[in-house]
């Protein structure tokens, strides 16, 4: 295993921001870490990259535990937000730079994509703007080739086009040079095809981890007449509903209606696929009725 | 090409009836290579783990075989496999939805076969 969190704390003040995450992480896949604002995402990425300690619990990176330690350092690019850099730079003297830091550095591959992105390595990464910035930071993590890469929100600001480009080098890199990758979203539809496994994180815990086409079928939903449906599912089976004076939409397992989909089908019931980050969004959701349960 | 991520069909599966088709239109033929799991992903612009359970499918249902080190191949005899396999269960599931969206409106066997044989002609 390259990663590995056993019932891992973070605590801060009160909070507990991670709240017992275990979980586990195989060389070479790419994992979108999807979680609701809040759940935990960056304070996992930070403890997994050596940027905070674990209150308690057992982090391991290749063996290693990655607080303050000078050989994980080297072999792990996070790259986020508030990546800073030193200021008296040009884009291009940190390139220069990170060729004696990083021994996979492909810089021929970073001047070409920041010459494809429209961004001069005369800049000075302060002066960048908010997506400029970002771009900048995705391009270097790339750059590195380090065997562990964590995007936390890698195209926070990027435009449209910028970012679909920038979703194809991510992969056209990894291709290149299979690496162990996790990428953080709260859009899980945007990173869909390019990743393998999902970790969908919520209140700082595990709750999902699966491959992705296995998360698009954990929940179907079924439209039809309410008294119908009422007659085959049990109330605790269902994750959202929603009904409306002509029928009645129930979101459950697809292992719970598996054996009773013919009859359903010949009751009129339809069964509806529940995509991936829709699942996500049921899994993580505090009510069944979801915003409409408010205004009741 | 292009893959339909909305749809409740897994990637890996229109992978792996994208190659079939290929088989089908002759475009790849009996022991002829089949595109590399990074060559899919490259061109469908996904996951190769993903690109590689599709291949894993043909693989397992006898379209495709590999040879160490070089790759997948053709399996004699997949062209057959496939179309016997569609219309055993593609053909099969399809004519069974026809049969009851007909029910449902009231079209008669007459105007049902009548339809086909319209959609048949192109019109």
């Amino acid at each position: 295993m390259t990663i590995v969190f056993r019932e891992v704390f973070k605590k801060y003040r009160s909070q507990n921001a991670l709240n017992s995450m275990s979980f586990t992480i195989e060389e070479d896949k790419i994992t979108g870490l999807i979680g609701r604002n809040g759940a935990g995402k960056s304070t996992l990425l930070k403890i997994l990259a050596g940027h905070l300690r674990a209150t308690s619990g057992d982090v391991q990176l290749y063996g290693e535990h990655p607080f303050n330690n000078l050989k994980v350092s080297s072999n792990l690019i996070f790259i986020e937000d508030t990546m800073s850099f030193p200021p008296i730079f040009k884009l291009s003297e940190l390139f220069e730079m990170a060729k004696d830091f990083f021994p996979n550095w492909q810089d021929d591959l970073a001047r070409k994509l920041l010459a494809y992105a429209n961004i001069s390595d005369k800049n000075h990464h302060h002066n960048l703007s908010k997506g400029q910035k970002s771009t900048f930071n995705l391009i270097y993590g790339l750059a590195t080739r380090c065997k562990v890469t964590l995007l936390d929100e890698p195209m926070n600001g990027m435009d449209e086009a910028i970012r679909s480009d920038m979703y194809r080098a991510i992969l056209k890199e990894y291709i290149a040079y299979p690496r162990t990758i996790i990428i953080s979203s709260h859009h899980l539809q945007e990173i869909e095809h390019l990743i393998e496994d999902v970790l969908l994180i919520n209140h700082g815990q595990a709750i999902l981890h699966a491959p992705l086409e296995d998360v698009k079928q954990l929940l179907v939903k079924l439209v039809g007449n309410s008294a119908k449906i009422n007659e085959y599912i049990r109330s605790n089976e269902i994750y959202f509903e929603k009904d409306s004076p002509v029928s009645r939409e129930v979101v459950v397992e697809s292992t719970s209606v598996a054996s009773m989909k013919n009859e359903l089908i010949q009751e009129g019931i339809s069964i509806q696929p529940v995509s991936a980050s829709e699942v996500c969004k049921y899994l993580t959701s505090q009510r069944k009725g979801g915003i409409d349960d408010v205004f009741k | 090409m292009n893959l339909n991520a909305e749809s409740s069909t897994p990637i890996y599966i229109q992978i792996a009836e994208w190659i079939e088709n290929e088989i089908l239109a002759d475009r790849l033929i009996s022991d002829g290579k089949v595109y590399s799991q990074y060559q899919l992903a490259e061109m469908f612009n996904i996951n190769p783990a993903t690109a590689g359970k599709g291949l894993t499918i043909l693989l397992e249902n006898n379209i495709l075989y590999k040879k160490r080190g070089l790759g997948m191949f053709v399996l004699e005899g997949a062209k057959e496999q496939i179309v016997k396999k569609r219309r055993d269960e593609k053909l099969t599931i399809l004519a069974r939805d026809i049969v009851m969206e007909s029910k449902r409106l009231f079209v008669s066997d007459e105007e049902l076969i009548e339809l086909i044989r319209k959609v048949q002609k192109g019109g």
